[in-house]
């Protein structure tokens, strides 16, 4: 290294030199490992979003169940059903229903695209890029 | 023999669902961002705090990273704004100044006697003022990539250039002050 008169570098490249020579900080103990496991090597947790909603729902159907069974017996239950089912098939036959249920589906399916929900889709694309640079 | 991915590759293999490819990431960049973050800090708990925050960050937004960037000057930009969070929660919560002003540090001159070269010169960038010592600290990881540093700071390229210069100026000022004190 080119010191000065003090044993210092004087020129530019050597205190530049000196610098990019420095060692880095020793990360604490422990560190790699607790990045690790926060990210990578995070444990999958039980349930996905999915499994979550599918066991919401059931667990509130069994509950309204439970409900209409301590409430009013059989009957209450069997009317209540009947009422929703009518008015399902009411919904359902309804062509405007459809037709607000097919377009927000559309736009659902659309939206995909633009949310990266198809990593594997876009995968090629970034190692093609990648490759190419 | 194989060769070693690129960290667009890895970036990609994570995205495919193969965890490996982070943590490859992690091994490569965990040091070299720890050090950012406690040059920055100067507090080994806040600066380990600051990389698992960055890499936490990183990792869940990493559809977000474009192929064409460098994966270290991505990941350098994210610690570096949780260091900035950090800093100014500080500024907000304490009363007293930071020691972002070489005049306000104690001094290098007490602190260096009986220190080797390397440790000089790290004094030296400590007392240099926040904006400076973070160039310094970011030329010290990523090298002459000037535009990389202007990336990650935010700043345009010629203000980086620009703090290099007066950082370097104000650095042999400071180490010709410590030779002075020490002889």
């Amino acid at each position: 290294m080119k010191m000065d008169g003090h044993g210092w570098p004087s020129a530019d490249e050597a205190l530049e030199r000196a610098i990019l020579e420095l060692p880095l900080e020793e990360p604490p103990k422990g560190l790699r490992t607790s990045i690790l496991l926060a990210t990578a090597y995070r444990p999958a947790p039980a349930f996905s979003f999915p499994e979550l909603a599918v066991l919401g729902s059931v667990g509130a159907v069994a509950l309204w169940l439970v409900v209409m069974l301590v409430l009013g017996g059989g009957d209450l239950f069997v009317h209540t059903l009947a009422t929703i089912a009518s008015a399902l098939s009411r919904a359902f036959s309804n062509a405007a229903v459809l037709a607000w249920l097919g377009a927000g589906g559309a736009t659902a399916l659309w939206l995909t695209l633009f949310t990266g929900s198809q990593p594997a889709a876009l995968a090629p694309h970034r190692s093609e890029r990648s490759a190419s640079r | 023999m194989r060769a070693e991915p690129t960290d667009g590759d890895l970036v990609t293999m994570t995205l495919g669902g193969d965890s490996e490819g982070f943590a490859t990431l992690v091994e490569r960049y965990d040091r070299a961002v720890y050090h950012l973050a406690y040059r920055t800090l100067h507090d080994v708990e806040e600066a380990r705090d600051a990389t698992q925050e960055a890499f936490f960050k990183a990792f869940r937004s990493l559809r977000t990273f474009r192929p064409e960037a460098k994966f270290s000057t991505w990941i350098f930009a994210i610690a570096y704004h949780a260091c900035c969070d950090r800093l100014n929660r500080r500024k907000h919560f304490a009363s007293e100044e930071l020691p972002d002003r070489a005049d306000a540090s104690p001094g290098p001159e007490n602190r260096v006697i009986a220190l080797d070269e390397a440790s000089r010169l790290r004094a030296a960038i400590d007392a240099l003022p926040e904006k400076y010592r973070t160039v310094v600290t970011l030329f010290h990881l990523q090298g002459r990539q000037y535009e990389e540093i202007a990336t990650v700071l935010g700043l345009p390229l010629g203000t980086v250039k620009t703090h290099l210069f007066r950082a370097k100026e104000q650095l042999r000022r400071l180490l010709s002050a410590m030779e002075v004190t020490e002889s």
